[in-house]
């Protein structure tokens, strides 16, 4: 009877232990719940579970999906975000891999212009990104004067086109993409590619075979966040797109501020969740799992 | 060396082909030129593509007239600086972005400090769990997420108003302002901090003393890209702050819109980035040790 007392008291006192640490977490954590996870479960569930006409009541309807997918308009945007996701992502690798292995593996002075200038875009917020690249892409613009006066004219603005949003996006995506891949190819030992050259692999060889099952993580990082981060983007294809097909974020505005219609902001809302879903898990999951691993 | 061994290898070197050897430096000299031509057309590409839509910001603000053909302005000038800056929606946005970004990046410390503390230092159960979790507000496409929080919003009448918008932008604030700290946290040497405590330091001597100073720099960089991003963040602030609440970066999405003046736009595009230039000079250090990557689980 002692020993059991005791030990509830120590279970007790462990739990004491514990609290301060709770108390410290619980205002960040609660903040979450509230702005991240109540509001996106509340989508989910009202756009799910519609009212009645007649008694007002709520239950499990798809109407609110079945509407979005026989909407031509919008069904429209939403390939167009996909397709502009995917296009944006692809030439952000196309563009900053061979930089991140061109920074990774030179130290000359060429280099550290590059890596300054490509690391420049961090500190251009997006809407002041997209009010220079109208003045510098635009018709009548800075390159289309540059082009006229080397000769060439037969110059097509990109802006208000989808190669518009594209290069935007790019031009933001450049140097975040760059500095998690540097990151990553710089924890792969000099010593293991020069073992691999010694006996006689390709500078490819030595890409696919080396370079790239190692930086495996950032690689993956770098599409989760690039992919989420454009396919949840508003400003640069708000100000640099055209005006339809939209992108997602700015269907989504439209409906709400313009039409007001807050159930059809909602629903696109959800969808943009669920695409975005997969890859979120695999970010979530990638970044996990290095650090449970680093803790063992 | 003994001279045998020089001998050696003056022998090795005359009996290999000379051929091979102006062959092996030819393709070292070609190799170098490879690799740096790489370097200088991405330098160039870049100078086009990056500072080409900067310094046309720059020109525009301190333009008078510039006819089209024109390469350069036609008439330079600041008369728009006064213009610009005497404009009555400016003198009302400037000092309230300001505000919401000083009151953001407080709370966020406020709210976010004292736990990645307690991240780094304490166990509990679902510690690691709860740390990992922050990673969420990274996992959802942001216009989607603003959007079903103007929603709960609009129901609790926080649209149009200040705390509103000091909600939506603290949400973004949160990852940066407790994974940044945390590591820093978890970087400092205990055996200092117990040293300390063993010559007769109290607790809070310690932390404020010995703790603090190794953090510093970090929490720095924790509490200055905060506030330069919340200043910039736009999309939130117009989702819920409009039409009340206007910052600098909702101004500006009219006068890209609705403004003949161009010169409006490009003077207060110089204007919003003072801040981050400032944190250009400061992070830049930073960046160099993966700090920032760090934030983001790379």
């Amino acid at each position: 009877m002692k020993k059991n007392f005791t030990r509830r008291g120590q279970n007790l006192s462990t739990l004491l232990g514990y609290l301060p640490g709770y108390l410290l977490v619980a205002p960040p954590v609660l903040l979450m719940l509230l702005l991240i996870f109540y509001p996106a479960a509340q989508s989910i569930v009202r756009t799910l579970f519609v009212a009645n006409e007649g008694d007002g009541l709520r239950s499990f309807s798809l109407l609110r999906y079945t509407d979005f997918f026989n909407n031509r308009i919008l069904l429209w945007n939403l390939w167009f975000t996909v397709w502009v996701t995917l296009l944006t992502v692809a030439g952000l690798f196309v563009l900053c891999m061979p930089l991140a292995l061109y920074l990774r593996f030179s130290d000359s002075r060429i280099a550290a212009a590059v890596q300054v200038l490509s690391l420049f875009p961090l500190f251009v917020p997006g809407i002041i990104l997209a009010f220079a690249l109208i003045r510098f892409l635009g018709p009548h613009g800075t390159l289309d004067t540059l082009l006229q006066t080397i000769g060439f004219t037969s110059f097509r603005t990109p802006y208000l086109r989808p190669s518009g949003i594209i290069f935007a996006l790019i031009w933001e995506g450049l140097p975040f993409t760059i500095l998690v891949l540097t990151a990553g190819l710089r924890q792969v030992d000099n010593a293991l590619i020069e073992s691999a050259r010694d006996v006689g692999a390709g500078d490819w060889q030595i890409f696919t075979r080396i370079l790239l099952p190692l930086m495996q993580r950032s690689v993956l990082i770098a599409f989760c966040l690039n992919f989420i981060g454009v396919f949840g983007s508003y400003t640069i294809p708000y100000l640099l797109g055209p005006a339809a097909p939209q992108m997602m974020g700015v269907s989504m505005q439209q409906t709400y501020s313009e039409y007001q219609d807050k159930l059809g902001a909602e629903t696109q809302a959800v969808i943009t969740f669920l695409c975005c879903a997969l890859i979120g898990v695999l970010y979530v999951r990638t970044v996990t799992r290095q650090r449970i691993g680093e803790r063992n | 060396m003994t001279p045998s061994e020089t001998a050696e290898e003056q022998a090795t070197e005359a009996t290999r082909p000379k051929q091979t050897s102006v062959n092996l430096t030819l393709r070292a000299w070609l190799r170098v030129l490879c690799r740096e031509s790489f370097g200088l057309v991405a330098l160039l590409l870049l100078i086009v593509g990056i500072l080409g839509p900067i310094s046309t910001v720059f020109l525009w603000a301190f333009t008078e007239r510039w006819r089209y053909p024109s390469l350069l302005p036609t008439e330079w000038g600041i008369k728009y600086w006064a213009q610009t800056l005497s404009r009555a929606d400016i003198g009302s946005a400037l000092p309230l972005s300001i505000m919401l970004s000083l009151v953001v990046t407080g709370l966020s410390a406020l709210i976010c400090l004292p736990a990645a503390y307690a991240f780094a230092r304490m166990r509990f159960p679902g510690r690691q769990l709860l740390l990992l979790s922050f990673l969420v507000t990274n996992a959802f496409p942001r216009f989607g997420l603003y959007v079903s929080i103007a929603i709960v919003f609009f129901r609790l009448d926080l649209v149009g108003t200040v705390p509103g918008v000091i909600l939506i932008q603290l949400i973004n604030t949160l990852l940066l302002m407790i994974w940044i700290p945390t590591s820093a946290f978890q970087g400092v040497d205990r055996a200092l901090e117990e040293a300390a405590l063993d010559v007769g330091a109290s607790r809070l001597r310690v932390f404020v003393q010995i703790t603090l100073p190794m953090v510093l720099p970090a929490l720095g960089a924790a509490l200055l890209l905060t506030f330069v991003s919340t200043f910039y963040e736009a999309q939130g602030a117009l989702l819920i702050g409009l039409p009340n609440v206007r910052t600098m970066p909702v101004l500006m999405y009219s006068l890209i819109n609705n403004q003949v003046i161009v010169q409006y736009g490009a003077v207060i595009s110089l204007v919003l980035w003072l801040p981050s230039f400032l944190l250009l000079a400061f992070v830049q250090r930073f960046l160099r040790g993966n700090a920032v990557t760090a934030g983001l689980g790379v």
